[in-house]
């Protein structure tokens, strides 16, 4: 029973020591917040009062201006009044004499204080018909020389040539030919008026350098001469060619009958059109003499057609008013066969692609998981950018004997979440390897023919009619057929790739289709 | 050689025919199937031998195949001769469907009574191919050769046996793996005796193990409906494995729904026919 109470009294005095420093810490708080609301008051009184003094001072500053202000316009009637009754007297006055019949008296009293009535004939003041006189072999002054429109052909990327004439038979020692940049702001508020620059010529014609391609210039010219300057000519516009545009090398594509050139129009300004010109290269390597144009093509690709088994090089001018640029750097197109490059934009996270852009590879790396759920691509694929042209392609793919793949061709719009061959917008040959077997399927809707091949294909080839509705794959090496898929394409389908397990797939394009391959 | 003939249809163009000669092999009269296609008029044409199956005659694949259009239209052409002597007058050779008339096996035989007239591998791969190049207007060197079921095996042996000789092969449900079947064993016990090591020269199975020769490319279509696969009587998986192994390019296709008829071989023969054109159009 002791022991009980001992413990209680232990617990009872521990509770009130712990009263007590609660109520020490409860004092310590009040204090402190006490002292903080006096901080604070104190303060707000400081910025009210700091305030107050400022409103104070302004509105008295106000009330002065206002008050001189006020006894300015005062004085200013004033005087304003006081000249209206003179004006209005002075008038009268000149009424009333006017009304007088003698206008002589009239003449007289209006111009008592300055002239006298009677004539004098001082001598006649001639001098300035005697400098009339003087000049008669002298030269007039120049009139406004006549600024021609610009020439075709007559500007580059960074020069204008500028021609003007004279309006008569003036004489002129020399032309002063003043130009600046016509920029869309100083179109609208005429505030910041570029730079005008200024060349003295004794021609009739200049050529001004340093400008900017495709670029808008305003110029003038004024004609001077021993008796002064001319007025300015009239303002003409002017442009610089634009600078050349430069092809897209890897988004270039082509087919033995077709090539769809892409380009980067390679001015900052729109331009009119773009003329792309192609001349063909004999086997030897020469470029042919005779070179074809394609003009007025508005956007930045062109779709050409070509003859089968030739080679190509082909350039790309922009054009605006003042004419064509000088020729892109060229691309070599060889019609053998369909070409094309992967699409880098289509290319799953998880693979990288080869530089001459023809590999891809997909590595053991693992990503970072909040990448693998932004791009919702199940599949490690990636598609090829083939042209859209509806005829017959051939391309070969060649594989490593231990990789997973699936290859064919898929709708531009196929489900990027799911696997190829799983919808109807897919059509691949799909290749898996368990515990040492290969196995295949030809896969479309998720469905494939039960099939086994004996020899593995490591170079596939894949042929693509589109007339006749056929996707065939074939073992290179043996030139043996696998199988063929029979289907309406009925849109343009884009070749596809993916890997199923770390590896690399080769794409081989440019060949000419085998015989066998389109029986 | 004298050849008579027996019938001749305009088909797809061209011309079914029938004839009928005095083998020397069989030593007996056979007949066989020809079809000539419209570029035969005018030019040599590659051919096509096609062996039928247990119980069929020259007449059940140029009736019921369909294979005209397609042979025309790659200008080969098609011969399809008996499945065994007829006539022979042989005891017993009438007693099964599945041995002696209409099932010769492809083979020649060794035992008695069959070893003077059964000699269907010979006529197929000797006879056959001089009387027809004598006749008609072929390129001797441009032949193929393909068969369904008993006619599958037979065709695949003949390849096999004979590298080079024969540009193409196909088959339609073949007996892979005779000498592990019932129709197989009943077949070479009775022509080639119970020495089994002797039966190995006629299964492809055994024959793909030990193949060297010109790469081939062999085309199997097998309906997975069909009652005799499920029977064990086909047995593919055998050669596939071998071929895998020895690298021997076989494409072999299971078709869903489709049984050991006509009508299976009807579905596919346009297939077959392209792969056979492929090599003797080359």
């Amino acid at each position: 029973m002791t022991s009980i109470r001992n413990r209680l009294q232990d617990k009872v005095a521990e509770m009130e020591n712990v009263a007590g420093h609660l109520e020490e810490i409860f004092l310590t708080v009040e204090e402190n917040f006490g002292r903080q609301e006096q901080h604070l008051e104190q303060h707000h009184n400081d910025v009210l009062q700091t305030l107050s003094q400022r409103h104070n001072e302004r509105a008295a500053g106000l009330v002065e201006e206002k008050k001189s202000k006020m006894e300015a316009l005062y004085s200013q009637l004033l005087s304003c009044g006081q000249a209206l009754d003179a004006s209005k007297e002075l008038i009268e006055t000149a009424q009333e004499i006017y009304r007088t019949p003698d206008k002589r008296v009239f003449l007289k009293v209006a111009l008592t204080l300055s002239t006298k009535l009677d004539f004098e004939t001082p001598p006649a003041d001639l001098s300035d018909v005697k400098t009339m006189m003087d000049s008669v072999n002298a030269v007039p002054a120049p009139s406004a020389p006549v600024i021609n429109p610009q020439m075709s052909n007559s500007a580059t990327q960074t020069s204008l040539r500028v021609c003007w004439s004279l309006f008569s038979d003036d004489t002129v020692e020399y032309y002063d030919l003043y130009y600046r940049p016509v920029l869309e702001d100083t179109l609208a508020d005429g505030f910041c008026q570029p730079h005008v620059s200024t060349v003295k010529v004794k021609e009739t014609h200049c050529t001004v350098t340093d400008l900017l391609p495709n670029a808008q210039y305003e110029l003038w010219v004024t004609a001077t001469n021993t008796t002064g300057i001319s007025p300015a000519s009239e303002k003409a516009l002017y442009m610089t060619v634009p600078s050349p545009p430069v092809i897209k090398q890897r988004e270039c594509t082509s087919c033995p009958d077709a090539a769809l050139i892409r380009w980067e129009s390679g001015n900052t300004n729109p331009v009119d059109s773009y003329t792309v010109e192609l001349s063909e290269m004999d086997t030897d390597g020469t470029q042919s003499s005779i070179t074809e144009s394609i003009v007025a093509v508005p956007t930045c690709q062109c779709l050409i057609q070509l003859l089968s088994g030739r080679r190509y090089l082909i350039c790309v001018r922009a054009v605006n008013i003042g004419g064509p640029s000088d020729k892109s750097d060229p691309v070599y197109i060889s019609t053998s066969g369909t070409f094309f490059y992967f699409l880098e934009e289509t290319a799953h996270p998880c693979l990288s692609i080869s530089e001459d852009g023809f590999t891809i590879f997909y590595g053991d790396e693992e990503l970072p998981i909040s990448q693998c759920f932004d791009f919702a691509f199940r599949c490690v694929a990636i598609l090829g950018d083939l042209i859209p042209v509806r005829a017959r392609h051939y391309w070969e793919v060649e594989v490593d004997e231990g990789t997973e793949f699936r290859i064919g061709v898929a709708y531009e719009d196929t489900e990027r979440n799911s696997y190829l061959g799983v919808n109807g917008s897919s059509w691949c040959m799909r290749h898996i390897l368990s515990s040492s077997r290969h196995k295949y399927e030809f896969l479309h809707n998720g469905w494939s023919p039960d099939l086994r091949i004996t020899v593995h294909p490591v170079r596939i080839g894949v042929a693509l009619d589109y007339d006749r509705g056929t996707l065939s794959f074939f073992n290179v090496n043996l030139e043996q057929h696998l199988h063929t898929f029979q289907c309406h394409f009925r849109n343009s389908v884009q070749p596809c790739f993916s890997l199923d397990n770390p590896g690399s797939l080769t794409v081989h394009n440019g060949i000419e289709a085998p015989e066998y391959t389109f029986i | 050689m004298a050849l008579t003939q027996v019938s001749s249809n305009k088909c797809a163009g061209g011309l079914q025919k029938v004839f009928e000669h005095e083998s020397v092999e069989l030593k007996c009269k056979m007949k066989f199937a020809v079809y000539l296609p419209p570029k035969a008029e005018t030019d040599k044409c590659p051919v096509l031998y096609w062996l039928s199956g247990l119980t069929c005659t020259e007449q059940n694949f140029i009736t019921k195949a369909g294979s005209q259009l397609a042979a025309a239209e790659h200008g080969l052409i098609i011969v399809a001769p008996d499945t065994s002597p007829r006539g022979c007058g042989i005891e017993g050779e009438d007693e099964s469907w599945d041995f002696g008339t209409g099932a010769g096996f492809y083979v020649d035989a060794t035992q008695d009574p069959w070893k003077t007239n059964y000699r269907m591998y010979s006529y197929v791969t000797e006879e056959l191919p001089k009387l027809i190049n004598a006749n008609f207007p072929t390129h001797p060197d441009r032949i193929s050769i393909s068969g369904h079921s008993m006619g599958g095996h037979g065709a695949l042996i003949c390849a096999l046996k004979n590298p080079g000789k024969y540009k193409a092969v196909s088959a339609f449900a073949p007996i892979c793996n005779p000498m592990q079947c019932p129709w197989g064993q009943k077949a070479f016990a009775g022509y080639l005796g119970s020495d089994r090591s002797t039966w190995e020269a006629f299964d492809a199975t055994v024959l793909a193990a030990s193949y060297s020769g010109p790469q081939l490319d062999i085309l199997i279509d097998q309906g997975r409906d069909d009652q005799f696969l499920s029977a064990s009587q086909l047995l593919p998986d055998n050669l596939i494995a071998v071929c895998s192994e020895k690298k021997i390019p076989v494409v072999f296709r299971l078709q869903p729904g489709y049984d050991h008829s006509y009508f299976f071989i009807y579905s596919f023969i346009s297939d077959h026919i392209k792969h056979h054109a492929k090599y003797l159009n080359a």
